[in-house]
């Protein structure tokens, strides 16, 4: 019921200022078009060509075949083409290793983050007197002072001993001031209406919490999921920190590795750590095997950051 | 930065008095997201006392013998100290500047388009490089600038097109801040575009109606209505960016930099610093003396930037 009303509500203005511009379509189409509206139309697909290009040439590196590689550096078009590197990709260990780590990292991580992001953040926002004031400033305070690496990497490594774990990449990004902030935000909108009547009917806080607010809130657990999921995803600082085990690098790291080591053929994700592995190309199909999953996740993903950083902006 | 907002009165309900349970249940709620903090953000502060201790594994955190201001004294009479902490605020007030001047004039440009189909293909596209991970942008970057084999790239293909001579880039400091910041522009326009996209859908369209009853044209209207009303917006925007100035964006910056020490006079920053010299020197004292004074002058950044940003907050329709 509520749900529907917070949809009805978000619509509205929308359809509205869809009805406006409508109308200035219509005006304007009278008028013959600006040179203000032709320049914006360039630009702007210029701009779009200037994103997508360092793109395309990744992916066309990928499939192009290494003695055109070795000739340019980069290809614009795969001639002539070829498969060989994911072929050996797929064939290899490594990439497997890669994928099982960084998806491991990603969704362990996310629902970790999820779980304590929204449960602290319902804490604060119920105002509770005495408790959620104080949670406010604790959680606060870190976004305005922190310890810098040294105390931070004596902790991972000296205390929490987790030098070649996952945790170790998972942990330390657990928590986002600031996402927490932006769930707060969201958590206040809730109408009062609705937990009041599970009060009178008994509901206790924790069913309260789990039966009533998140099944209410799965726009805003939406918006957490993907936030922390691509964080997780593209992390690898952590990870240049605490793994050195190559079975345990996550592909962020096998590519970082790749950067380093560009000539180092032992350590190319293959099968084949011969010196006729297409060092270059294989590279570049790494690398597109890595930007995958969020290129293809992002169609459905990309409303719902930008519905989270419009409500970080607006209720922020 | 957000809490200013919150301070709408309790509804009469929620003050209602809890029973010692629900208040148990609530805290046992709060209970991970208190730990973490304590162990992952409290936990570094108390740390930071290494920062006045020669420190060695053995004797650990607190065991180690203090030496006063010895490691401060050591950083700050190295001739780095001044090219990091330069370098740190010049590139952070050059990726500011130039991100936001690109998402306003892009935000500018995209309400101009009123297809909708394709304004919101291009809002996917120009919004996309955020999402990528400054690994693969480096990767990119070589290929632009220097090729695979370390022999031309495409851009040195471009120049000899128009017959200019061919630069080694990697070697090349003096043009890294700007290579930079294009990467800055790349990576950030488009995201920066969509919260000025969001401020711009706030004007009530009844400005727009009168201004285009009196002729207006669509450029005017955009600079002498929309570029106005955005700018409580970009001052919130610039006030936060001034917030993180003190803190170098070492994931892109070492991403795309690595070892090259060529490079360093123009692209070091505290932050890769701080990672240079823990991980190759393991000088545990010096390093965290550094982060202590980053922390430091950070906090006072930070804490200017939100007492300012509580004096736009209030004119800003959006932030």
């Amino acid at each position: 019921m509520s749900a529907i009303e917070q949809e009805h509500a978000t619509a509205v203005p929308r359809a509205s200022s869809g009805a406006t511009t409508a109308q200035y379509a219509r005006k304007s189409a009278r008028r013959k078009p600006e040179a203000f509206a032709t320049i914006s139309y360039v630009t702007v697909t210029l701009f779009g060509l200037f994103c997508l290009v360092p793109l395309w040439m990744i992916v066309s590196g990928s499939l192009t075949d290494e003695s055109a590689l070795g000739l340019n550096g980069y290809s614009l078009f795969p001639q002539p083409f070829s498969l060989r590197a994911y072929e050996l990709l797929f064939t290899g260990q490594s990439l497997l290793n890669g994928y099982v780590a960084s998806l491991f990292i990603t969704i362990v991580g996310t629902i970790l983050s999820i779980s304590c992001t929204a449960s602290i953040a319902w804490v604060i926002a119920r105002r509770l007197p005495g408790i959620s004031r104080p949670l406010t400033i604790f959680a606060y305070i870190p976004m305005l002072f922190n310890g810098g690496l040294v105390p931070f990497y004596l902790l991972v490594t000296q205390v929490l001993h987790l030098t070649n774990s996952w945790f170790a990449m998972i942990l330390p990004l657990m928590l986002a001031p600031f996402l927490i902030f932006v769930t707060v935000s969201f958590f206040r909108q809730m109408p009062e209406e609705i937990l009041d009547a599970a009060r009178i009917d008994g509901a206790g806080e924790l069913r309260i919490f789990f039966q009533i607010v998140l099944p209410l809130s799965k726009p805003i657990l939406a918006v957490l999921a993907l936030f922390y999921a691509v964080t997780y995803w593209n992390e690898w600082f952590t990870g240049l920190l605490f793994i050195s085990d190559p079975d345990k690098f996550p592909l962020q790291l096998i590519l970082q590795n790749l950067i380093s080591n560009v000539t180092n053929a032992a350590s190319l994700p293959s099968s084949a750590g011969d010196a006729a592995a297409p060092v270059y190309q294989l590279r570049f199909a790494m690398t597109v095997l890595t930007v995958g999953p969020i290129l293809l996740a992002y169609p459905f993903a990309q409303r719902f950051f930008v519905k989270g950083i419009t409500l970080g902006a607006t209720k922020g | 930065m957000t809490i200013a907002k919150q301070a709408t009165p309790p509804t009469n309900v929620r003050r209602r008095r809890l029973s010692s349970r629900d208040n148990l249940v609530l805290a046992l709620l709060a209970l991970p997201g208190i730990v973490w903090f304590v162990i992952f953000s409290y936990g570094p502060m108390a740390g930071l006392v290494v920062a006045f201790k020669s420190f060695n594994i053995r004797d650990g955190i607190f065991g180690s013998p203090w030496n006063g201001l010895a490691n401060f004294r050591y950083f700050f009479a190295s001739g780095d100290a001044f090219t990091v902490v330069f370098n740190t605020v010049f590139l952070n007030a050059l990726f500011l500047g130039a991100s936001l001047l690109a998402g306003l004039i892009l935000a500018l440009m995209l309400n101009e388009i009123r297809g909708g189909p394709y304004r919101r293909f291009m809002q996917s596209v120009i919004f996309f490089p955020y999402f990528v991970s400054p690994i693969v942008i480096s990767i990119m970057l070589q290929v632009i600038l220097s090729g695979v084999g370390g022999r031309g790239g495409l851009l040195n293909n471009l120049l000899s097109v128009v017959d200019l001579p061919q630069v080694a880039w990697y070697t090349e400091p003096g043009a890294w801040p700007w290579i930079l910041t294009i990467v800055k522009i790349w990576q950030l326009g488009g995201y920066t575009s969509v919260i000025f996209l969001a401020a711009i859908t706030s004007i009530s369209e009844e400005v727009y109606e009168a201004a285009a009853l009196d002729g207006a044209s669509r450029w005017r209207m955009a600079l002498s209505i929309t570029v106005p009303l955005l700018l409580p917006t970009f001052a919130v925007l610039v006030v936060l960016g001034v917030g993180r100035m003190f803190f170098g964006d070492f994931a892109t910056i070492y991403a795309i930099v690595q070892d090259n020490g060529v490079l360093f006079p123009t692209t070091d920053v505290i932050d890769t610093y701080v990672f240079r010299s823990l991980r190759m020197i393991g000088d545990f004292g010096t390093t965290a003396a550094i982060g202590l004074f980053q922390s430091v002058v950070g906090f006072v950044f930070v804490t200017v930037a939100v007492l300012m940003q509580r004096r736009f907050q209030k004119e800003s329709s959006i932030l």
